[in-house]
């Protein structure tokens, strides 16, 4: 049984030849189904390629990654599109919902995307935006709505197609510390309930709600352990 | 459908600026509809006038200067009998004269023929009834005349079995009416009026007669004829021609030689109509010029929108949009402006006729044609303009489109 994510030996390097920028050197990384993993690094340390990485947002210049033992890697556009709406659900630090359209409707899109009919992607939109406490707001437009509750509506979208990985950027840099920590409560609720999470984050504070934290600087893993102090 | 719900939303967003790019297209659509049917109009009003004119019926004439050769009555029942599908044949001769009630003294034009003279008169009789073959044949002093011709001439159109003197040169005769030809409305209204007036203008008739009476018994030459018409049904009236002509030249024995002649509208109709459609065609594509510049503005525009929504497509990208899907999304948007436009441009267009019309002695004509062929262009031109912006939004590179603020 192959790992849910593994990355072989990749490299992402800018501007190759005179002035290049090593932003990930040889990284090699398992994930495991149902594993709760903060990457935490600086600004500039890479962490923000690797997980543009791991979305199938972009291509390494070298190395290997495999999702599902299936190489992702070297994918054209259009085909990288479709593993990221099949496999992964984006938490971002903007939210990124857009504007001109109700929770419900922006909840909707990944699955309009993957030509779910329109009664079953309303039925599990709804569900999906109950699952985050939101099922009396669902007609509400993004600029009705507080930065935390804008959140939620994002993950809900993330685990409405009910994808295997949760990728979740920042998920509470533009928000309050009370928001956040509803936040972080609900993406451990989502873990426990045995989605694979990947949090990124250059917060120590929120790394240490990981279950496993990978310390990345300049491109490349400096530490990978256990938090021994997690709790639910 | 979900492509255009969200075009129309988007569309929503920026009404004003949509509506000024519209523009371009409204006035393109307007005026290209404006034009084709006032040319549609035009075509059909000349059609009809020279329909009006032939359904006279065409006029065979034998050319003097090519033939002493001449038909006579009998050979017109040869050619009746030769060329069934033909309505009616006549010969036709004309005199000038006078006609003198009690009350009235009027020039008169007479025209004499056969019964089937009878179908110059396409309104129909008004009262009574034409004259007769058993009129023809005893040369019966008896005429047929329009409505206003007898209010000119009796003050009413009441006028069946009523008679008057009627001379030509130093003969006369007492001419009794058996049948009134109906008139136009305005022609009655104005008979009346210069009754009332006793206007000069108005001093002059005109009759039908068998022409028996004529050469009977004011002896006018009418045996040898070189002129005659025919009648035909309006879809025949080309060959039923042709084929008059060519038993005509039988019948005289003048074959090849261009004797006979065929005067008839229908070919000046054609060429008139094709005329009518190459100018209606070029002031069209002059007109098309705007949808051109329309066009372009909504490609400026939509390229505006794309970049504005930048960060949106990034979204929709990262949440697995595939290229065609916003490929789609745009160039339905795009298409959508240009449809809207189309149509405020032909409600428009026909607004512009309506007002046309209000200058000119016809009707201008929309055809149904037309509004299909304008809708497909305006979806046309957005799909086309439509093309350069939404391509450029489909291959955005989703990282750096969500890095836009």
């Amino acid at each position: 049984m192959p790992a849910l994510v593994e990355i072989r030996d990749i490299c992402k390097v800018y501007n190759p030849g005179e002035n290049e920028v090593r932003a990930l050197d040889h990284v090699s990384l398992n994930i495991d189904k149902g594993e709760f993993v903060a990457i935490i690094g600086q600004s500039g340390s890479g962490k923000s390629t690797l997980m543009n990485m791991l979305g199938c947002l972009d291509t390494p210049t070298s190395g290997k990654y495999y999702l599902h033992g299936i190489d992702v890697s070297h994918m054209s556009d259009d085909e990288q599109s479709d593993v990221r709406n099949r496999e992964i659900g984006f938490i971002f630090q903007g939210f990124n919902l857009i504007q001109s359209l109700t929770a419900l409707e922006n909840v909707e899109l990944p699955l309009m995307y993957r030509g779910v009919n329109k009664r079953k992607r309303r039925e599990l939109s709804i569900a999906a935006l109950e699952h985050v406490g939101l099922g009396k707001r669902m007609t509400h437009k993004p600029s009705e709505l507080s930065g935390g509750q804008q959140q939620r509506v994002a993950i809900a979208r993330a685990i409405a197609q009910a994808p295997p990985i949760l990728l979740a950027d920042e998920p509470t840099g533009n928000l309050d510390s009370g928001s956040s920590k509803e936040i972080i409560s609900i993406i451990k609720r989502l873990y426990a309930e045995g989605r694979t999470v990947i949090l990124i984050t250059h917060d120590p504070g929120i790394a240490k709600q990981a279950k496993r934290i990978i310390t990345i600087s300049d491109g490349k893993i400096a530490k990978d352990e256990i938090n021994e102090n997690f709790t639910l | 459908m979900e492509y255009l719900k969200s075009a129309i939303s988007s569309i929503k967003q920026n009404k004003g600026r949509t509506f000024l790019t519209m523009l371009g297209i409204i006035i393109g659509i307007a005026s290209v509809i404006t034009i084709l049917s006032i040319g549609n109009g035009m075509k059909s009003y000349v059609n009809t006038s020279l329909d009006e004119m032939s359904s006279g019926g065409v006029t065979i004439n034998l050319d003097p200067k090519k033939t002493d050769r001449y038909l006579n009555i009998d050979d017109l029942e040869k050619i009746r009998d030769v060329v069934p599908e033909m309505l009616g044949i006549t010969n036709s001769i004309s005199a000038n004269g006078e006609a003198v009630t009690d009350k009235q003294q009027l020039e008169v034009g007479i025209t004499g023929g056969l019964p089937d003279i009878a179908r110059e008169n396409t309104k129909g009789m008004f009262d009574g009834r034409f004259f007769r073959q058993d009129d023809v044949e005893s040369g019966a002093a008896v005429c047929v005349i329009s409505q206003e011709d007898a209010i000119l001439l009796f003050n009413t159109d009441e006028v069946v079995d009523k008679s008057f003197q009627l001379n030509i040169g130093n003969k006369s005769a007492e001419c009794s009416i058996v049948g009134v030809t109906r008139s136009d409305e305005e022609d009655i209204k104005n008979a009346r009026e210069a009754v009332r007036k006793k206007e000069q203008a108005y001093n002059w008739c005109t009759i039908q007669v068998p022409y028996t009476l004529l050469t009977g018994r004011f002896g006018l030459s009418g045996e040898k004829i070189t002129s005659f018409k025919i009648y035909t049904s309006p879809g025949i009236a080309d060959e039923t021609a042709l084929k008059v002509k060519s038993v005509t030249e039988n019948l005289i024995d003048v074959r090849g030689e261009g004797a006979v002649q065929i005067q008839s509208f229908a070919s000046i109709a054609g060429a008139y109509n094709n005329i009518l459609n190459i100018v209606t065609l070029v002031v069209a594509l002059i007109a098309a010029i705007s949808l051109l510049v329309g066009g372009i503005g909504v490609m400026n525009i939509m390229t505006v929108t794309v970049t504005e929504r930048t960060r949106e497509i990034g979204i929709r990208k990262s949440l697995g949009a595939k290229t065609s899907y916003i490929l789609i999304q745009f160039l339905t948007e795009s298409a959508v402006i240009t449809l809207i436009g189309g149509m405020i441009g032909i409600l428009m267009g026909y607004l512009f006729t309506r007002i046309v019309q209000l200058f000119m002695s016809f009707p201008p004509v929309i055809s149904p044609m037309d509004v299909l062929m304008v809708v497909t262009i305006s979806i046309a031109d957005g799909l086309f303009f439509g093309i350069y912006p939404a391509r450029k939004a489909a291959k955005m590179d989703p990282i750096e489109a969500l890095r836009q603020e």
